[in-house]
């Protein structure tokens, strides 16, 4: 209160804080910017028709109309969506369960987040193998089942990979991703869910109501960005789905890498005009991720 | 309305012991103060009455009703804890409707109810506020409604006041006492504050080391403490060794006439309050008075403590005189009738 510098003072300090910050993040910056922005830059350009190499150079935004309006786009297209939001559900409601149970655990036992942290360390591609080793027709479980006597072939063992429900890719991303959002939940549930449901039981909610009004809102915002991260993932990843899917019709990564790998190099803007819709989509998913994580720090929820 | 009665408690965390044999009787109405210095086991406690935790032996009973099998949800009781926990999902109106609602109260009689409990506990206006906003005070205050619109049978409160700074403890006390009498909520009341737990009720029960050592009225612990322990606890720093002889308490002080004659020819331990010990300056031999030499001094305010030395030891003694200062030769009085002899 007696020094009048003080405030200035503190006002200045900051200031230069946030300066020598931006000043040492700089070179990253420059490094993101300039190979994303300029790939995405270059992309954009492309998608709209400047491709100098196979005659073309008049800009328009045909590649991306023509794209929107080939039916096998929309196919890939629902084809994708519903691979991600099926395997984000599930992930979902399986690491709820997973980091409610295990909540208890963890204090005791803290192996039980090293056994989590593992897999998430693991490459898709991978995972992405080992189901096709595990549940192939060839893969060891029909082997099993079949020796079992519970079919009467490996042949016989219901097609799982490259099938039309795409429950290998689904059954890769689940296993991949319960980890991811179990980890952030148990995040969560550790900092203010415990104290939080002790409160709640004093205050006479029943089981569950606590889960339905303590746990539910306290994850809810974790339980948001995780799935929207990984929603975004899985909208986006490639390997996965090339590796397991079939060949018709495709998820969108695939269907923009055929193209624009296309001998036809007029395929090419097509291809790049998908990677173009893929990406905005994932940022549009992150972002969101970003608000709701904002939200619930602005409301006290500890992330 | 509802009489709390713990029996014999014991309460293990695994295997470690924290809480032995652990009575106390609170009246229907009566607010007690537990107290006891950190990691005594108070919040243990407070956690098996509401029900979080099981104790390894023992009873609790509410209106002579035995509810140790009971979980929290199911018992007459709620807790405040040292920390305000308001559900930041909700806004302070939800936060105190939510116990309510969990039981199933109309929306209409949700709104009364807590239009009157806002109004109680001086927070009007503010029902619409999201929790985050609120200052320490207001959150501990809706923490406070939350746990009252229940109208509990029993109410149990954490460090409720341990949290906030010195100024607006002091305005919590009185709103807290206020309420209690008002609603004549059957109330144990936790803290580490010996001053605290002297002014917010007519009983405090003290726990050192996970064991009750007294129950009673404030001016029994603080004038007439049961062992050393208790004594010490509330800042007694004078233990004075002697021996029991036909009515006279002899020390290396002094004899103090004792009134009640017990246990004669025994080693007894006794003890005086600094501020019981009279100081004075002029030199004048008296018969009754012990000469010393001060040997440090602190002042503290309201009065000057200082450390000293005698031929038969140290004393400490708080005098509202000023102006000491150490090597200075000084004369003590002990009075008898302060002077408290502990049972065997
Ligand atoms: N969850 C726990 N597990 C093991 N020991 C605990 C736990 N909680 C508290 N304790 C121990 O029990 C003793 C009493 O703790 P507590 O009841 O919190 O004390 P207080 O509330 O009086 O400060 C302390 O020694 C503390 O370390
Ligand atoms: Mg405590």
């Amino acid at each position: 209160m007696a020094d009048p510098d003080a405030g200035r003072d503190a006002r200045t300090r900051r200031a230069a804080g946030r300066g020598s910050l931006a000043v040492m993040l700089l070179p990253a910056l420059m490094a993101v910017v300039g190979l994303f922005g300029g790939g995405l830059f270059l992309g954009i350009l492309q998608g709209l028709g400047h491709l100098p190499g196979a005659g073309l150079s008049r800009l328009s935004a045909t590649h991306f109309s023509r794209v929107w309006s080939d039916p096998d786009f929309l196919t890939s297209f629902g084809l994708t969506l519903y691979i991600a939001a099926v395997s984000t559900l599930v992930a979902a409601v399986i690491s709820v369960v997973a980091a409610l149970a295990l909540s208890r655990l963890v204090n005791r036992y803290r192996a039980v987040h090293f056994v989590f942290q593992v897999p998430l360390t693991v490459p898709h591609l991978v995972i992405a193998v080992a189901v096709l080793f595990m549940i192939s027709p060839a893969g060891l479980l029909a082997r099993v089942a079949a020796a079992a006597g519970l079919i009467q072939a490996p042949a016989d063992f219901p097609l799982l990979v490259n099938d039309r429900w795409s429950i290998g890719i689904i059954l890769t991303y689940v296993w991949k991703e319960i980890p991811f959002i179990t980890l952030m939940l148990l995040a969560v549930l550790q900092n203010a869910g415990r104290e939080l449901l002790d409160v709640g039981r004093t205050l006479k909610a029943d089981a569950w109501q606590r889960f339905r009004h303590i746990v539910l809102p306290t994850i809810f915002p974790a339980l948001g960005a995780a799935s929207l991260i990984v929603f975004a993932y899985t909208f986006g990843a490639f390997e996965v789905p090339y590796l397991l899917g079939r060949t018709y019709p495709m998820t969108l990564p695939v269907w923009a890498y055929k193209h624009y790998s296309d001998i036809d190099l007029l395929a090419r803007p097509e291809g790049i005009a998908t990677g173009i819709l893929i990406a905005g989509m994932v940022a549009a998913a992150v972002v969101t991720a970003q608000a709701l994580t904002r939200a619930a720090r602005k409301k006290g929820i500890v992330l | 309305m509802g009489a709390l009665s713990l029996k014999n408690l014991t309460i293990h965390y695994g295997r470690q012991p924290v809480v032995a044999d652990f009575d106390l009787d609170i009246r229907d109405g009566e607010m007690v103060s537990l107290l006891g210095p950190s990691g005594a086991g108070k919040t243990t406690i407070l956690k098996v009455v509401a029900g979080l935790l099981a104790p390894t032996r023992g009873a609790i009973l509410i209106d002579g009703q035995a509810v140790t099998d009971l979980p929290p949800e199911k018992r007459d009781a709620v807790m405040i804890f040292q920390k305000p926990l308001l559900f930041p999902f909700m806004n302070v109106q939800q936060n105190i409707a939510f116990g309510l609602k969990m039981r199933g109260d109309s929306g209409d009689r949700r709104a009364r109810a807590v239009a009157h409990i806002l109004a109680l506990t001086r927070l009007d206006g503010l029902g619409r506020r999201k929790v985050h906003e609120l200052s320490g005070g207001q959150q501990q205050r809706v923490a406070l409604a939350r746990a009252l619109v229940l109208e509990p049978a029993i109410l149990l409160m954490d460090e409720p006041l341990s949290n906030l700074d010195a100024n607006l403890r002091q305005e919590m006390r009185e709103l807290i006492l206020g309420i209690q009498s008002e609603l004549g909520i059957t109330t144990l009341f936790v803290t580490h504050d010996q001053a605290e737990a002297l002014m917010m009720s007519q009983r405090v029960a003290l726990l050192l080391e996970g064991r009750l050592r007294q129950v009673g009225s404030p001016r029994e612990l603080y004038h007439r403490p049961a062992d050393p322990d208790v004594a010490r606890f509330f800042g007694g720093d004078n233990f004075i060794q002697g021996r029991m002889r036909d009515g006279v308490f002899e020390t290396d002080f002094g004899p103090f006439p004792v009134e009640a004659v017990s246990g004669n020819g025994h080693r007894r331990t006794a003890t005086i309050r600094p501020e019981d010990i009279q100081l004075v300056t002029d030199t004048g031999d008296q018969p009754d008075h012990l000469p010393g030499t001060v040997k440090r001094t602190r002042f503290e305010g309201m009065a000057t403590r200082a450390w000293v030395s005698c031929p038969s030891g140290e004393l400490v003694v708080l005098t509202p005189r000023s102006g000491l200062s150490a090597g200075q030769a000084v004369q003590l009085r002990l009075p008898p009738e302060k002077i408290r002899i502990f049972p065997d």
